[in-house]
């Protein structure tokens, strides 16, 4: 029962991460908070079901789908959103929070229109397989999302570490002037961001629609607050911190659920915020900055 | 005569309108120092569940349902106020989203309490509790003509005006007060601000417990002008919807959200093809209003330009009339 459900929990909370990294890239570059990834995330998981239900496609071509939609909306996001108000002049701080809401408001409603308010299923094609290991009830799916998920952080780190992208990508977050003066090309950096992004947000949402076997337009919104949660939990901007972010939310919710009320399960990840917020602003494993 | 004017419907809507512009205040007021809060959706859930609440269970009378309704929210106001001070900008925006949806999350899930998210109804009427107590002096609507549901809603609708233009008018004095001063020096620069021996702590507090005054008492008046709330009325929707307010009609001055407040209370009720994709123009018209007009439709200069269009008429007019005499 007990691993069970930290299995449970650490699936939960490997999605989490992802979706997490997907604000945690953007707001490491540009210092915004994109209140679109959730409905990005979700546009991810309905392109999923799109395939894999309407069209009886395979899953890859799924994912492959997904990815390729997913991107497509974030350089519209970046280009028609964000990159009007960075080239003006005192604009306020607020103005590009502001817009990606409106961008979260016309994505959640356009697919209300598009797919239709109810809830969608999500079938896998190996959803029912599961493993038994002594009274452990394991399920193909779990293992599958786990991996995904791994991998995809294990690449991200690796793109951002080693090759020259992720280090321009890492020197505009650093300072943009300064890397614009190195030569680093800045607006295609940040575009790359916002794409990359919004690409993991797709491919989470499928993660999702496979892990719940639901898909709605609202679970944009509920998962892109919580991814917002995450990356304050774990320090804005802080890539490790997104990561151990996820899993804690995972964790915590899986918990509440078994040994709490089900209910109040999404008011954790707000409770954990503003309790952090308060006491530790910078983040669980974010750097104290000093004003 | 008067009676074939009045159309319960669009009184109804006028109503809203009305507060959807006490609304747009509250959000203006944390704005004017320069704090983007979130939270007045669920400040507004505050107000509405307390006074529907005491309302229902105790037969209180409405007037005390709302006072107790909107010193609730003004209270919550204060004690997330001074802890989220430490924050700003994105950082209190999100925390002020998730009180706002904690909120939510409890309004949905305190059964015994809220009845969950089935919402409350049967909520005392505002306007029928006024008709019923006038019938109590022997009074009867037909005097004027009118039928009771008419009555009812011109009577919401003169007092949500009265009640508005009140509230307005308070601000637009409060702006030209100490007060307003210090929340356009906080706005302006906040360092600058406490150097000059503001007490920013004070003001921001005072800000964000105003506004979330205003917007429990919009709440109040909501659940007794509706009768029925639930907490889909008071969730993150309506936190943008009260936020496109101020964005669309600009939040440097007080006519900004109250314009944008009417003109998108009003469109979708005039353009009903519209109201379907409503939302999604919202979407647009924050987009577009971020890239094109950052400041809302209506600023200062807008204001300027007017008065002196009104102004040079009158002149035109006085000089006519001196002429003429």
């Amino acid at each position: 029962m007990l691993i069970e459900q930290l299995i449970n929990g650490i699936t939960l909370g490997s999605i989490y991460a992802i979706v997490a990294l997907g604000f945690t890239l953007v707001f490491g570059v540009l210092g915004i908070i994109n209140m679109a990834h959730g409905e990005i995330f979700m546009f991810g998981a309905f392109i999923g079901v799109v395939v894999t239900a309407t069209f009886k496609g395979p899953l890859w071509l799924a994912f492959l789908a997904a990815i390729l939609v997913t991107a497509a909306m974030g350089y519209m996001l970046e280009r028609f959103a964000l990159r009007p108000l960075r080239s003006k002049q005192g604009v306020s701080h607020l103005a590009p929070l502001i817009s990606t809401i409106g961008v979260s408001i016309l994505l959640e409603n356009l697919s209300h229109h598009l797919f239709g308010p109810g809830n969608h299923p999500f079938r896998a094609s190996f959803a029912e397989i599961s493993f038994q290991i002594g009274s452990i009830t394991v399920y193909l799916v779990q293992i599958v999302i786990f991996i995904i998920s791994v991998l995809l952080m294990y690449a991200l780190s690796f793109w951002l570490g080693k090759t020259k992208a992720g280090k321009a990508l890492r020197a505009t977050a650093e300072n943009l002037e300064t890397a614009s003066l190195l030569g680093v090309d800045v607006k295609r950096t940040i575009t790359m961001t916002v794409i990359i992004a919004s690409a993991m947000g797709g491919i989470a949402g499928i993660l999702v629609g496979m892990a719940f076997n639901s898909v709605t337009p609202q679970m944009g919104l509920s998962i892109g607050l919580k991814g917002l949660a995450i990356i304050i939990l774990g320090g804005m901007g802080n890539v490790k911190g997104a990561m151990a972010g996820g899993l804690i939310l995972g964790l915590a919710e899986t918990f509440v659920v078994v040994y709490g009320n089900s209910g109040y399960k999404d008011a954790i990840a707000f409770v954990a915020i503003i309790v952090i917020l308060l006491i530790r602003p910078q983040g669980l494993f974010g750097q104290k900055i000093s004003a | 005569m008067l009676a074939e004017l009045i159309n319960p419907y669009h009184l109804q809507v006028a109503s809203f309108i009305l507060i959807n512009i006490i609304l747009g205040v509250s959000i203006y007021i944390t704005l004017s120092t320069g704090q983007l809060s979130l939270a007045n959706a669920g400040f507004m859930g505050i107000g509405a569940y307390t006074s529907a609440l005491l309302t229902l269970n105790f037969d209180l009378p409405i007037i005390v349902g709302i006072l107790a309704g909107t010193l609730m929210a003004g209270l919550f106001g204060i004690i997330i106020g001074i802890p989220t001070l430490r924050l700003q900008g994105v950082y209190l925006a999100i925390v002020t989203l998730g009180f706002g949806e904690v909120i939510r999350v409890i309004f949905v899930n305190w059964e015994s309490l809220t009845k969950g998210a089935v919402g409350l109804s049967g909520i005392p009427h505002m306007g029928r509790e006024i008709l019923k107590t006038l019938k109590g002096f022997g009074f009867d609507p037909k005097v004027f003509g009118l039928q009771n549901n008419q009555f009812v809603f011109l009577t919401i609708f003169l007092l949500l005006l009265v009640i508005t233009i009140s509230i307005i008018m308070f601000f637009r004095r409060q702006n030209r007060s100490r007060v307003g001063r210090a929340f356009a020096a906080i706005k302006l620069d906040e360092k600058a601000a406490e150097s000059m021996g503001i007490n920013i702590t004070y003001y921001k507090v005072l800000a964000f417990a105003q506004g979330a005054l205003v917007a429990g008492f919009a709440g109040t008046l909501f659940a007794h002008v509706l009768a029925y709330i639930s907490p889909a009325d008071f969730a993150y929707h309506r936190a943008v919807e009260i936020l496109i307010f101020a964005v669309f009609g600009g939040s440097e001055v007080i006519w900004g959200p109250v314009f944008g407040a009417l003109f998108l209370t009003v469109m979708p009720e005039v353009l009903r093809f519209i109201s379907e994709y409503r939302y999604m123009i919202y979407g647009l018209i924050i987009i577009i209003m971020m890239a094109v007009r950052p400041q809302g439709l209506i600023d200062v200069n807008i204001l300027n330009w007017i008065k002196l269009k009104t102004s040079k008429r009158r002149q035109k007019h006085g000089t006519s009339s001196q002429k003429s005499m």
